[in-house]
């Protein structure tokens, strides 16, 4: 480590003709989904052709939580193996992905909000995760800056606590699986844009880039907000998605405040206080599809407001740098992973909304044995892109379908 | 970014008044011989256009009205339609 | 305390009125007018704190809080920048992220580890073995964060919001901002005018330097002010950070409050219809090793302590500049009594003449083309290497202060963050906007101009364009201002030194993340190759100041180090906000606002117990037995009464009006009848039940509707929105806040209802579903209706709001003698369930339809015609056996209810616990519960899992619903 550093995911390469996969967008989803590939199913020769830099997407923009306390029996297995798997990937990558399994505290605001979480907490526990629900004053014990008096707007009945939950350091995994894929032979072409997915008699035969032409067969777009559109522009595929932009914002670091993550669905608001010091905070939408990941006025406002009131403490303290992200919503909170439907040899992994952190490691383990056994695995069954047209929507939220993109 | 919107009765006003209401896909299919396929694509398929885009709004803090205009995804900003030249 | 000037004319304190304040424990004076930090440095403070990362000592370096060099805790308040935070009376300030204190500190010894810590130092650590990273990360968080604050801590102070619309704000009251205000304020448009300093002025209200005509620029600035302050036309916000710039042109900032206002900060978003950027000019940090040790400061600060704060900031300066400013600082404080050993100026030549002759006057050695290598000394700076900057010839200064300043670097942050596009000029070696967007203009040295003449002119354009932009003026007058200012000086030639020729270990780029030029060097090295991954990965910029002081050198750096690439400088992004701001300020003013019903206080006067429901304040309980076993047993047993004023309330009319009721309820409403009340449900496309509530025809075209109440807000839009392509006429109008509504439920409450009126309501004359317009007292007109959301004999009373408290006190009277009661909320919650009707939202969700939760009944399918919303999805899922059902249950062996939200399970989850209670009126426990449709049969065993149950399981069994009343005789008779 004294001596001069080398670039971590390889010197810059040529990009070849031809490939054995091709992978759309260099971030998490398709970081993992190309170390699996080489690891697991020892296809190595694989090219992931990323726009900007890897890590320019959702994957640098997240406020990196990371739970397994989803509210339906498909997801929490998903999440579940996803949570398991970062000390292990730590390991395996050799790189400090920074797991801070602090545990998350989702506050309740009223009875009937107690209830929701008691079937959350349910399900976790009944596929043998960590989940407890506890009362206000349990909550603040955990978390002493917490405002539990009836004089705020969403007054606080108390919390779902999950213990495994945590942080993990959201650049780390993007460098560590560029790192540990790049290992493996797999190229990363950053720069490079890919405009086309070329077919011929329903199957996948070659990819368009800014750079030229690859031939393949296999191709996965999980370019997390820009697949949707991506698929619709290139296979004509629409997909039940709004892409929104949500905001995050830190205050100045501070000595150790918040020891577990907070979240509260009322507030729309989640905070945590990152390794640096740096209270992490954020969670609303804007809700009309944009691609421009601006922040807002209204929004670092609102933030303001909503911590005032459960967190009284951060008044005195300083908002320091507002960003946004992309994130591509469905309408049941739950993601469309498929292939082999429209098109043979064409993969899709997106409606992550704002997911698409927590769950990459067990998703690109999944999606990497989908495209190398051109099966679905059992556990990524349910989240088929014809449930919609089934009626079949996964309820990932109990909230009903408006007519216009919610979180 | 500070999106504004143009009421067609109340003028240009600040985005946060209006309710977006989705791409602009036509008026309510027939619903004789509808596939399910074809309803899922009114009711819940979206383009997803990173550019302009006709769309729905609604006026929720203001008259009240339904209306669409044409935005750029890209930019958060109304832009003159097509219907607009001629 | 060492001696202050107390005679210029460019002070901004009043030397004569002590201020008194507490400093580590000790009390020490500062005067009116000081910063925190100057009365500190006057009181020969030089180390002000430690850094992040190696607690190196930190000084006093920019005086507008571009690092976080003087950050204290003031008043239990961490991470104030006390260099612009005016002291006040009585403060208390400490230093903070010190293990002993700034001076001394323990933890000291880290700077000599920074070979152990490279750029990344932390991925590829403390991670092997996996057990030593949970110790390693309690350290860290302990070792990281700047200041500290109390887990209960309350913020002190008054905090305001305003948000003014106008025709032009700018950004910044330097002599461009005033030219421009001025310029626009002339044509008959309202300015706003924000200055982040306490005072109007920027880089004029500091400079004795000539303006013309033997007017000194200082003088100059003070005349525009006060034209400025005396217009009319012109609001002046002066101690007015911008935070944040937007498209559209919203900008917004914060006010620090004098003594004389009402609050201590405002948050102000100002929407106007055109944008003037006048931000001018910060000084880019000179990188050289050891450049951020105490008493190496810039030159703003070095002139700005002397000219504003009457303090010489040392005895023998040393400067080291690339810019005229710099000269002429070094002969202004060399007037003012600075004993000043050599000045180097990167620059080879282009030195104002008269500034290098007004040198040589002095005998000030000027080193054209050497800069500073190396500052030494400790603690604080005591000599400074200096060398050609070949790197060729060195020559070391003894000093005490050291002046150092690479050159210039616009403000750009607010044009970055209204998303424009900057390209770097290698001429001025600035950033850029060659295209602005409509309505924005910049004025003043942002664009790279430095002539005192050309600044103003280049105001008076930026103003003039934006009364054009405004339609206040012509092009020709906007070409006249052009053409005036092609008649000026132009943009200056730009200094190009990136680095001194050192290798960089102890050079800083970044002051609060302790990034080296090393550091940044070894992140590119490992593939980090553009500024934005450059700052991710070595934390560059990431720190407090905003990237006040790395935010130009970095890109500079990142392409010099990779010339050979060809790389292009790109600029990193800004965010807001600019000047980090409390949260307390944002949040401003922060009411909590809920809604009351026209009964609130009565309710209350009774004892009920209040819950937020929604946008609501409702009552929730009447006790503090929260099974409301008093309250169901009164309903059940005799009457009870309902302050339901927040159920959702419309009326709908027109020609059209029956064709909406057709499209949105899944009932056929041309069955209505005038006299009856009729009950339906709306889904929305997928088939789910989004509301549900009752239809009056009143008469012709002429329907009253009520929703749930959590529906209310969005019920016009609902309509408005699946209607919205047929152009039908109809009018809707959401009255619930303008009418009240009374339940009267339980056998007792026909009795109760004979007293106070004279009209016959007996059951042939009023039967259930029925519906009278009445009048009460004579004066008090109510919509009633029989209906049996709780399964009694029950009214509902529809009133005005200002009859509410009369009518419910007039049935609270008749209803004494039989002991009538309140009921709140959740007593309804319980009787309705006993009876089965659903409560949308905690008897469905998005799994759910209409046939799903058992209203099948309710769809009227021959009406395909009118496209009902969710139709179509009902039939399509219709015959689907994977669906969710709602069924009724009871315990077994009478035992308790399960919670609700347990699931109901087998190997899998197969559904779960809606709702469910000990009921008193059955005394058994029953319930719904949501399950796949195998188990939906009447007779199915139910498995229930609790949550925190372990391997204990419960078990139900399903029953036909409703539990209560099966026939409705009590309801209906």
């Amino acid at each position: 480590m004294f001596s001069k550093q080398k670039p971590m995911w390889g010197e810059k390469t040529q990009l070849k003709s031809s490939y054995d996969a091709v992978i759309i967008g260099g971030g998490l989803h398709g970081l993992a989904t190309a170390y699996y590939l080489a690891k697991e199913h020892g296809i190595t020769d694989v090219a992931i052709i990323e726009k900007n830099y890897i890590g320019f997407g959702g994957a640098g923009r997240n406020t990196a939580i990371v739970r397994a306390n989803q509210r339906t029996q498909y997801n929490v297995p998903l999440y579940n193996e996803a949570l398991k798997l970062w000390p292990i990937l730590t390991k395996e990558l050799d790189y400090n992905l920074m797991f801070n399994n602090c545990g998350n505290l989702n506050l309740m605001h009223s009875e009937a909000a107690m209830k929701a979480a008691r079937m959350t907490i349910a399900t976790a526990q009944f596929h043998g995760v960590e989940s407890h629900l506890i009362d206000a004053k349990e909550a603040k014990e955990l978390v002493p800056a917490l405002n539990i008096s009836e004089d705020i707007t969403f007054p606080i009945h108390g919390a779902m606590f999950h213990p495994p939950g945590g942080i993990v350091r959201h650049d780390a995994v993007v460098w560590g699986l560029a790192r540990g894929a790049n290992k493996y032979g797999v190229e990363i072409h950053q720069q490079t844009e890919a405009t086309g997915i070329k077919t011929q008699n329903g199957k996948v035969t070659a990819v368009e880039t800014s750079r030229g032409t690859i031939n393949t067969k296999q191709v996965l777009i999980s370019a997390g907000g820009y697949s949707a559109a991506l698929i619709y522009g290139m296979l004509g595929i629409k997909l039940p998605i709004s892409v929104l932009t949500i905001q995050a914002m830190v205050t100045q670091p501070l000595k150790p405040l918040l020891n577990h993550v907070v979240s509260s669905g009322a507030y729309h608001c989640y905070a945590n206080q990152t390794l640096k010091g740096e209270v992490a905070t954020g969670a609303h939408m804007d809700q009309w599809p944009n691609y421009t990941t601006q922040n807002t006025a209204h929004y670092i406002k609102h933030q303001a407001e909503a911590l005032s009131e459960f967190l009284p403490c951060l008044r005195g303290v300083k908002f320091m740098r507002i960003w946004g992200g992309l994130a591509d919503m469905t309408p049941d909170m739950a993601p469309i992973m498929d292939g082999n439907d429209h098109v043979e040899g064409f993969y899709m992994d997106c409606g992550w909304g704002y997911f698409g952190f927590k769950s990459c490691s067990a998703v690109g383990k999944y999606m990497a044995q989908f495209m190398a056994e051109k099966e679905c695995p059992e556990i990524l069954k349910p989240f088929n892109y014809r449930r919609y047209e089934k009626h079949q929507l996964m309820g990932e939220t109990a909230a009903l379908v408006n007519y216009t993109p919610d979180n | 970014m500070a999106l504004t919107i143009t009421c067609p009765i109340c003028g240009k006003r600040n985005g946060y008044e209006f309710r977006y209401g989705g791409e602009d896909k036509g008026p309510r299919p027939e619903e004789a011989g509808l596939t399910p396929e074809a309803w899922c694509d009114y009711v819940h398929m979206n383009k997803c256009v990173a550019g302009v885009q006709k769309e729905w709004w609604f006026h929720k803090d203001g008259c009240g009205s339904w209306f669409t205009i044409h935005r750029d995804t890209t930019t958060n900003l109304e832009v003159k339609g097509p219907e607009a030249d001629k | 305390m060492m001696t202050r000037f107390n005679q210029l004319p460019t002070l901004k304190i009043d030397p004569t009125k002590k201020v008194i304040f507490n400093y580590k424990g000790k009390t020490y004076s500062g005067v009116e007018g000081d910063t925190i930090a100057s009365a500190l440095y006057a009181n020969g403070v030089r180390i002000y704190a430690r850094s992040l990362k190696y607690h190196r000592p930190r000084g006093l370096y920019s005086l507008d809080g571009e690092c976080s060099n003087t950050m204290m805790e003031v008043d239990g308040i961490p991470n104030v920048r006390t260099e612009n935070t005016l002291l006040k009376q009585g403060m208390t300030v400490k230093e903070q992220n010190v293990k002993g204190s700034a001076e001394k500190d323990m933890l000291g010894f880290l700077d000599k580890l920074d070979w152990a810590m490279p750029a990344g130092f932390y991925y590829k650590m403390m991670h092997k073995p996996a057990r030593i990273w949970p110790i390693a990360m309690k350290q860290i968080r302990k070792t990281a964060g700047l200041g500290e604050i109390s887990p209960d801590f309350e913020m002190p102070g008054k905090f305001d919001e305003i948000f003014p619309r106008t025709d032009v704000v700018v950004i910044g009251g330097g002599p461009a901002g005033m030219t421009a205000a001025l310029a626009a304020a002339e044509k008959g448009l309202r300015v706003i005018i924000m200055e982040s300093r306490p005072w109007l002025g920027g880089f004029f209200d500091y400079r004795t330097a000539e303006y013309k005509d033997g007017v000194a620029l200082y003088q100059r600035g003070q005349d525009l002010a006060q034209q400025v302050e005396a217009n009319e036309n012109i609001r002046v916000l002066k101690h007015t950070a911008m935070v944040g710039a937007y498209s559209n042109c919203l900008v917004t900032g914060f006010q620090t409050g004098t003594d004389k206002d009402a609050f201590n900060e405002r948050y102000v978003e100002i929407r106007a219809n055109s944008v003037i950027v006048a931000t001018g000019c910060i000084e880019r940090p000179l990188i050289f090793d050891n450049n951020e040790r105490p008493g190496v400061m810039q030159v703003g600060c070095a002139l700005r302590m002397a000219r504003n704060y009457g303090i010489l900031p040392g005895e023998n300066g040393i400067f080291s500049v690339g810019h005229d400013l710099g000269l002429e600082a070094a002969i202004d404080l060399f007037d003012m009594g600075m004993k000043i050993g050599c000045v180097a100026d990167v620059r080879e030549d282009g030195q104002d003449p008269e500034l290098v002759l007004a040198l040589a006057k002095r005998n000030i050695l000027l080193l054209k083309g050497w800069v500073a290598t190396e500052a030494h000394g400790k603690k604080q700076v005591n000599k400074v290497s200096m060398s050609s900057i070949d790197g060729m010839i060195t020559r070391d200064f003894d000093c005490d202060v050291l002046v150092a300043s690479a050159g210039l670097t616009p403000v750009t942050g607010p044009l970055t963050m209204a998303q424009i596009k900057l390209r770097h000029d290698d001429f001025t070696g600035f950033f850029v906007a060659d295209e602005m967007p409509e309505n924005t203009f910049s004025a003043g040295r942002i664009l790279g101009i430095n002539n005192a003449l050309s600044i103003e002119c280049s105001g008076t354009l930026a103003g003039i364009k934006a009364a054009k932009a405004c339609g206040a003026c012509d092009a020709a007058e906007v070409e006249a201002a052009e053409a005036a200012m092609k008649a000026l000086p132009g943009p200056v030639r730009g200094s190009k030194l990136v680095t001194a020729p050192v290798k960089g270990r102890k050079s800083f780029i970044c002051f609060d993340e302790d990034t080296t030029i090393k550091s940044v060097k070894q992140t590119i090295d490992s593939g980090f190759d553009v500024p934005e991954l450059v700052k991710r990965y070595s934390s560059a910029g990431l720190g407090p100041g905003q990237s006040g002081i790395p935010g130009h050198n970095l890109p500079l750096y990142v392409a010099k180090y990779q010339a050979l690439a060809g790389v292009p400088v790109k600029p990193t992004t800004v965010r807001a906000p600019i000047v980090p701001t409390f949260i307390a300020t944002y949040a401003g003013t922060n009411h909590t606002m809920h809604k009351r019903t026209p009964i609130h206080n009565l309710q209350v006067a009774d004892k009920g117990i209040l819950r937020k429901i929604g946008v609501w304040e409702r009552v929730r309980y009447f006790s503090e037995d929260y099974s409301c076993k008093k309250e169901i047993e009164n309903v059940r047993n005799n009457v009870g009464m309902l302050d339901g004023s927040t159920l959702g309330k419309f009326r709908l009319h027109g020609p059209d009006a029956l064709k909406a009721l057709q499209r949105i309820y899944v009932s056929d409403m041309s069955k209505l009848k005038p006299g009856r009340v009729k009950y339906s449900a709306m889904c929305n496309d997928d088939g789910c039940v989004i509301d549900d509530g009752v239809v009056v025809m009143l008469g012709e075209n002429d329907y009253y509707i009520t929703t749930s109440t959590g529906r209310a807000g969005q019920t016009v839009e609902w309509f408005r929105y699946h209607t919205r392509y047929d152009g039908w006429d109809f009018s809707m109008v959401n009255i619930t806040d303008s009418m009240g509504v009374i339940n009267l439920s339980g056998p007792n409450a026909r009795k109760v209802f004979e007293k106070i009126t004279d009209e016959d309501v007996s059951n042939e004359a009023f039967p259930y579903s029925g519906f009278k317009e009445m009048l009460f007292k004579d004066v008090i007109p109510a919509k009633v209706m029989r209906l049996g959301f709780v399964g009694e004999l029950s009214y509902e009373f529809h009133v005005a709001s200002s009859y509410m408290t009369s009518l419910w006190q007039l049935l609270k009277e008749a209803g004494a003698e039989f002991g009538i009661q309140n009921f709140g909320v959740e007593a309804q919650n319980v009787l309705r369930m006993e009876k089965c009707h659903i409560i949308l939202g905690q008897e469905s969700e998005q799994r759910t339809n209409l046939l799903d939760v058992g209203l099948g009944f309710l769809w009227d399918r021959k009406k395909a015609d009118a496209k009902t919303v969710g139709a179509v999805a009902l039939r399509q899922a219709e015959n689907d056996p994977s669906r969710f059902k709602l069924v009724g249950f009871k315990m077994e062996n009478n035992g308790r209810a399960p919670r609700d939200g347990a699931l109901v399970v087998d190997s899998k989850v197969r559904g779960y616990i809606a709702t469910a209670r000990d009921s008193f009126s059955l005394n058994e426990a029953v319930g719904m519960a949501l399950v796949e449709s195998e188990l939906a049969k009447v007779g199915t065993r139910l498995e229930i899992y609790e949550d925190e149950c372990g391997d204990e399981r419960i078990y139900g069994k399903v029953v036909p619903m409703p539990f209560y009343d099966p026939d409705g005789t009590r309801m209906k008779s």
